[in-house]
């Protein structure tokens, strides 16, 4: 009888986990929302919606790119130096018009993630000492390229960064195309499998006869791809290139949105729904520790219990 | 499998690195950046120094001679002086400083040796000891950090080099490790800058601070500087927002954001540095404020921010004087004379207001 009991308690508590670990961050957000509406004034107004979107987007960008890197059980500490690349490659080739200059600020980022991938499938680094020289490697080039910040008086620039269609602005828009677009790549295509299957055991994959190599290297093309269209709209935003503070932290701000939106670290799963709430989880919790004025200290401790919280919920699955 | 791959690795790692060549290449050959009218005046400004210099004697507070510091008179015209710079030359205010030192060396004639640490702690002390030894007979030093510098003070004294440091001081005894410390008051500028701000808002009405970096005695000086002048000179005007932008734009722009719509009736923004400033103005513009909906006074005395009040944002900018070189060499002159020089040495800061900002563009740095 006794133990009977216990089974049903054992079972009740995995899939309290693991409902946890799956819709906890939906919860999170929706617990921020109902509290925001509650006691912070002037909270519930579209201009304010607004704002928050457009400065989670740079971050929900990156975050994309993480999370497919945290799929094949690896992580891309690059992101927010190719954010600094990009931003001033874009500011040096600016002369010859908005579209050729993000052109190339992509193309930098793709390189950057070549290089990452490169060393990662071919070489056989370890991803977080691959990424970490890049990171380190990048951020210096970008400096070289531009010593100081330098304001963008592009006036396509200026209206990518502001303008809007029908209410929305482009920030967001684009990201949310990106984040549909990933989504749809992990879910749906051949990629997106092999990216998984990559994640869940790297030798089953290789045996299997999967282009192991090759979709690696894809993978942190697009993450650095990602980081660098994240470092122009960020560029467009502040409407100056500033790669000495750009990106700073960024890698950091990412991998938390990947975390706790239920992705696990092991890899073999990613979950770009979780991602996208984990971002705004995040940022809703910032924003309200700001509106409510409460001391800067207070929101890194406040983010450090979510991501201790998160990580506890993954932490069962690994057990298994 | 395992028998071709290295075959394959080979030609994609020449691929590879051909590809970053070329890139580099490719980046360094045509890049295209926009126009900037700015650029020739920023070298035009550097020929004027724009600083009131003070009396390096003056002061009621404790001073130095030669004889209580040791070592001989020298002349300081045939003299070599090492200059240690903390920073790499990457923002207006170091940019501004190394210029200072340089102009005014040129001007006295003086052979002047320089280095530059790149914000490595443990290069500027290899840096400072090259200088020694490279036959400095007196050194000028912007200090990465005020702690560790026990191995450099040690040398120098025993040759009897005079050190003056300027922008940030050393922990070590003033007139025996080193003479005078040349800075500017962080806790005045606060005060300078409240005063600039009850002036703009009349002295009614609910301010913001923009924090700078935590943990950082600029930040904690500025504050309490504008805080208690505030409290004692207008109580009318409530701080109701203190948040850090940690000296950064775009920190500054997001966090600005999220004030004006939490707090819509604010009057007034102290920003603790230009650049949080600067990303404040961006965000009341992306709102569809009017200059001057809300007063902004910041701290620096940048171009941009300089700029930023002859377009209306901006009302107010308290300087932080970059421009060491004149009382620095001044000090210098009249210590190795024999005379006495105060061992803390404040630096004039100047300030840019609506009535005085056009015409002073050109001295901001």
């Amino acid at each position: 009888m006794a133990d009977v009991s216990l089974a049903r308690v054992t079972v009740d508590r995995d899939r309290a986990l693991r409902l946890l670990q799956n819709y906890g961050v939906y919860g999170g957000v929706m617990v921020l929302l109902v509290f925001n509406f509650a006691f912070t004034a002037h909270f519930a107004s579209a201009e304010n919606f607004r704002t928050q979107a457009v400065q989670v987007a740079p971050v929900l960008i990156v975050a994309l790119g993480m999370a497919l890197a945290i799929g094949t059980e690896g992580v891309d500490l690059s992101v927010g130096s190719v954010m600094a690349l990009s931003t001033s490659l874009l500011s040096l080739y600016l002369g010859y018009g908005p579209w050729i200059a993000t052109l190339i600020a992509v193309v930098g980022g793709i390189l950057v993630g070549a290089a990452n991938g490169a060393l990662i499938a071919f070489v056989g680094v370890q991803p977080i000492v691959a990424t970490l020289a890049l990171m380190v490697g990048a951020r210096g080039l970008a400096l070289v390229l531009l010593p100081q910040l330098k304001d963008v008086r592009n006036p396509g620039m200026a209206a990518l960064g502001s303008g809007d269609v029908l209410g929305i602005p482009y920030l967001v828009l684009i990201a949310a195309a990106l984040a549909l677009l990933v989504a749809f790549v992990v879910k749906r295509s051949t990629f997106g499998r092999r990216l998984l299957a990559i994640g869940d055991s790297r030798p089953a994959a290789r045996l299997a006869g999967l282009p192991v190599r090759r979709v690696l290297i894809v993978v942190y093309v697009c993450s650095g791809a990602l980081a660098a269209v994240a470092g122009v709209l960020a560029t467009a935003r502040l409407t100056a290139s500033d790669p000495t503070s750009l990106g700073t932290l960024m890698e950091l701000s990412a991998i938390t949105a990947v975390v706790v939106g239920g992705t696990p670290l092991s890899g073999g799963r990613v979950r770009i729904g979780g991602t996208v709430a984990g971002a705004v989880l995040i940022q809703l919790l910032t924003t309200t520790l700001i509106k409510h004025d409460l001391p800067p200290s207070w929101t890194q401790i406040a983010q450090a219990v979510v991501i201790v919280g998160a990580v506890y919920a993954a932490r069962e699955r690994g057990k298994r | 499998m395992k028998h071709i791959a290295p075959l394959r690795r080979a030609s994609v790692r020449t691929l590879l690195a051909t590809g970053l060549v070329t890139g580099l290449a490719l980046t360094a050959g045509c890049a295209k950046s926009e126009d900037s009218s700015g650029n020739d005046k920023a070298s035009a400004q550097q020929e004027d120094p724009g600083q009131v210099v003070a009396s390096p004697s003056g002061g009621s507070g404790p001073s130095c001679t030669i004889d209580s510091y040791g070592g001989s008179k020298v002349d300081l015209k045939s003299a070599t002086v090492g200059f240690s710079q903390s920073e790499k030359e990457a923002n207006p205010f170091r940019i501004a400083e190394t210029a200072s030192i340089k102009a005014e060396a040129q001007k006295r004639g003086v052979k002047l040796l320089t280095a530059n640490a790149q914000s490595q702690f443990s290069k500027q002390i290899s840096d400072v000891q090259d200088l020694i030894a490279k036959g400095a007979d007196l050194l000028v030093i912007a200090p990465l950090n005020s702690d560790g510098w026990e191995p450099v003070l040690r040398t120098a004294s025993a040759k009897h080099i005079p050190i003056v440091t300027i922008d940030r001081k050393i922990n070590a005894a003033a007139c025996k490790d080193y003479v005078s410390f040349i800075g500017s008051d962080f806790v005045e500028q606060g005060r300078r800058a409240a005063d600039q701000m009850i002036e703009a808002t009349g002295g009614k009405g609910e301010v913001a601070i923009l924090l700078g970096a935590a943990g950082n005695n600029v930040t904690t000086e500025r504050t309490k500087g504008f805080e208690d002048r505030i409290k004692e000179k207008a109580p009318g005007l409530k701080i109701v927002f203190r948040q850090t932008g940690d000296f950064a734009r775009e920190k500054g722009q997001s966090v600005t954001e999220n004030l004006i719509q939490s707090k819509p009736g604010i009057k007034g923004i102290y920003a603790e540095n230009d650049e949080m400033g600067l990303g404040a103005v961006n965000a009341l513009k992306g709102a569809g404020k009017k200059p001057g909906d809300v007063k902004i006074v910041t701290i620096d005395g940048t171009r941009n921010a300089v700029q930023g009040i002859v377009d209306g944002w901006i009302d107010g900018v308290i300087e932080s004087n970059p421009r060491f070189g004149p009382l620095a060499f001044q000090t210098l002159d009249t210590f190795t004379q024999g005379q006495e020089v105060a061992q803390d040495i404040v630096i004039q800061d100047s300030s840019y207001t609506e009535s005085n900002a056009k015409a002073d563009l050109g001295k901001a740095y």
